[in-house]
């Protein structure tokens, strides 16, 4: 019963998807106060998902209409199970086991993949050529990501994100000792999430909305919520393994919005990249650094 | 896919890229770019067909607004032109006025030139920041005409508004501020290493392709070719008020960003000379009604490139013939033979880069290919042509 309502609404469920429309609020507010706007009132993101929920869902000629149904749902399912496992609002994850780091992360990337093949499902150019882009983009930035993450658990000497959090409670901040590792990590999340500079799957000016343009109403509700619950999902994971640890909501608040803030700054101050350039700044820098990051740590290990 | 299929993307007639409708194709591999083709004529609006049922004066407000950002462009071509045809004298303080607002006219586009091109390379926060500034001029521009945008303040022979201390204070202090903000985005278009990685080295045109195609404008400055109608033949105010021609080597986008930023600096200096050196006098002289027949043409250098105008008298008060030609044809060939072999995101900036306006440049144009006779179809067969095409059921 208790994992049940977990499951449902604390801390899984409702709560990381109200969570995930507050911080989509305080990301779109902080840009907008940056770039000079006024930016959009606290129920916005709310409003939006309510009316496009509402929405009829168009399903486009020549499209595999069951794929197009499921892919939304398939995308939000799989970063909701991500979120259970990382320390929503400072509690312990509704559901823990040794290893669960590696599945969090593979969950977090089937919204990517659902994406993508939601763009290569449908018929359109715009959607083919975004779907193309975002699959390029998933193939750059996750090795660098994925070992970015794991140099904490190495030295905390667990798989599991529980036992992560708690070592780097007791520790000095991780982000003092493996600086490289958590801006590799920062920059890998807001690749995920498609936020500039890598905003190029999604480049409005050239194809329109990128793989999800053929999509509306319940389905692009669907994969907006999926944003906005792997962006809590991956800022939490990131405050948790970086900045000393999560134990409290109080904490959480604080770290997460830390994270979001320098989140949104950094997406203020750059241009967007084009899909070349997002390939060749990660495999030309980011493996390279997080690979340094990774000599630097095996070191420490031999030395000490 | 075959060597023979091509994947083609069409741009527009809707697209959020455009604010106007044209439609272009692009065959891409890849993300290359292998070919390109526009199809111009969305926005045809009839206004040269127009203007021959209109008198003189009335005319001046219908050509203001072809086009809604150098609308002060269009008004002075048209009264050079109406004012050259009747061999009119225009006071001096009259030309000084037309050409301050000429160049706060240029400020304002360049400004949310800027900011148009930004966006296209997804760097928004410069966007927003370029828009807010622009504000600065167009308060400037309502307090001194009364209009944000189609200020009208040209009549034939003169013009309608006048600057007093009070404005002119207002202004200089505008200028200030702007002149503040424009080194930092010079700074920001010549140093931001992200934003460089999309500019330098893009869309990189040569002289001698710049030369061929006739390209006009700061879009052709930019690639060192030194074209500006207002040094090469001075109008209204500038053969007192002298710009420096502002020019680049690179003839990339980069050089097309920083082309525009420094024009800037020089119409804050033409400004503040003006309104320094503004000679005292009357504001309009004598225009009379009709016009002996007659033809003239007029060039004005708008903040895009040169505009042409042709007008023919016929001894009415209504024109015989306009003919108006406005740089975004000149540049579009450009854009088509400089998106070969560029990637597909760099597409929107290129396009962006000669800074189009597409309903400006929208004129019919007939094409003699030989062996096909002209006709002229009446206004009856041509609507029995509309209905039976449309199947007459409405």
């Amino acid at each position: 019963m208790i994992e049940l309502a977990a499951l449902l609404f604390f801390p899984g469920g409702l709560f990381v998807l109200l969570n995930g429309m507050a911080y989509e609020w305080v990301d779109r507010k902080l840009v907008a106060r940056f770039q000079n706007r006024v930016g959009p009132r606290w129920f916005q993101p709310l409003a939006d998902n309510v009316k496009l929920l509402v929405n009829e869902e168009v399903i486009p000629e020549n499209v595999d209409a069951r794929l197009f149904i499921t892919l939304p749902v398939v995308a939000l399912a799989g970063v909701l199970t991500a979120a259970l496992y990382v320390p929503i609002a400072g509690f312990d994850p509704a559901f823990s086991f040794e290893g669960d780091l590696i599945v969090t992360i593979y969950m977090l990337s089937l919204l990517t993949m659902a994406t993508g093949l939601a763009g290569a499902n449908t018929r359109d150019r715009f959607s083919l050529i975004g779907a193309t882009r975002t699959l390029t983009q998933l193939f750059s930035y996750e090795a660098p990501f994925l070992l970015a993450f794991l140099a904490p658990a190495v030295v905390a000497g667990s798989w599991q994100i529980s036992e992560i959090n708690d070592y780097a409670g007791d520790h000095l901040w991780l982000i003092l000792t493996q600086p490289i590792g958590a801006i590799v990590a920062l920059l890998g999340l807001m690749g995920k999430l498609e936020i500039p500079p890598f905003d190029a799957p999604e480049a409005e000016t050239e194809i329109v909305a990128g793989a999800l343009t053929e999509y509306s109403g319940r389905g692009l509700a669907l994969f907006h919520l999926g944003r906005n619950v792997e962006l809590v999902a991956g800022i939490t994971l990131l405050a948790a393994f970086y900045l000393g640890g999560i134990s409290n909501p109080i904490e959480y608040v604080l770290k997460t919005l830390a994270v979001l803030f320098v989140l949104a700054t950094v997406q203020t101050a750059v241009a967007r990249l084009r899909i070349d350039q997002t390939v060749g700044v990660w495999w030309r820098y980011g493996v390279l650094l997080v690979l340094l990051q990774w000599l630097a740590l095996i070191g420490a290990e031999v030395i000490f | 896919m075959t060597e023979t299929e091509k994947f083609s993307i069409p741009i527009g007639p809707q697209h959020p890229a455009l604010k106007e409708p044209e439609h272009f194709v692009f065959s891409v591999d890849g993300e290359m770019v292998t070919s390109a083709s526009v199809r111009l004529g969305y926005a045809h609006r009839g206004i040269e067909k127009s203007t021959e049922n209109r008198n003189w004066a009335q005319n001046l407000y219908l050509l203001e607004r072809i086009c809604g950002i150098c609308s002060h462009t269009h008004a002075l071509t048209y009264c050079l032109g109406v004012e050259k045809l009747a061999g009119v004298e225009i006071p001096p303080r009259a030309n000084a006025i037309r050409t301050l607002v000429a160049e706060m006219e240029r400020v304002h586009s360049h400004l949310l030139w800027l900011g148009v091109a930004a966006h296209e390379a997804g760097f928004d926060t410069l966007f927003m920041y370029s828009w807010r500034d622009r504000e600065t001029i167009m308060d400037l521009l309502e307090q001194l005409t009364g209009n944000r945008v189609n200020y009208s303040a040209n009549v034939l022979g003169g013009v309608k508004f006048d600057v007093d201390e009070e404005l002119a204070g207002a202004i200089l202090d505008g200028l200030d501020y702007l002149e503040k903000r424009t080194y930092h985005y010079l700074d920001v278009v010549t140093t931001d290493a992200a934003f460089l990685q999309r500019t330098r080295g893009v869309g990189v045109m040569s002289a001698e392709r710049a030369e061929r195609l006739g390209v006009v404008g700061p879009t052709a400055r930019a690639s060192s070719v030194a074209r500006d109608v207002r040094i090469d033949a001075p109008y209204a105010g500038y053969d007192e008020y002298v710009p420096n021609l502002i020019g680049h080597t690179t003839g990339d986008l980069e050089a097309r960003f920083e082309v525009r930023i420094k024009e800037l600096f020089e119409s804050y200096r033409l400004i503040r000379e003006i309104l320094a050196t503004i000679p005292e006098g009357e504001l309009t002289s004598r225009m009379p009604r009709r016009i002996k027949a007659n033809e003239a043409f007029s060039r004005v250098e708008a903040p895009r490139g040169e505009v042409f105008y042709y007008l023919r008298s016929n001894g009415s008060d209504k024109p015989d013939r306009i003919k108006v030609r406005t740089p975004t044809l000149c540049n579009m060939a450009s854009v088509l033979t400089l998106v070969i072999g560029q990637q597909l995101a760099d597409i929107p900036m290129i396009l962006v880069g000669v800074d189009p306006c597409f309903s400006c440049n929208d004129r019919m144009v007939a094409i003699n290919r030989g062996g096909r006779s002209e006709e002229v179809w009446t206004w009856e067969r041509l609507r029995q042509y509309g209905i039976d095409y449309y199947g007459g059921s409405h």
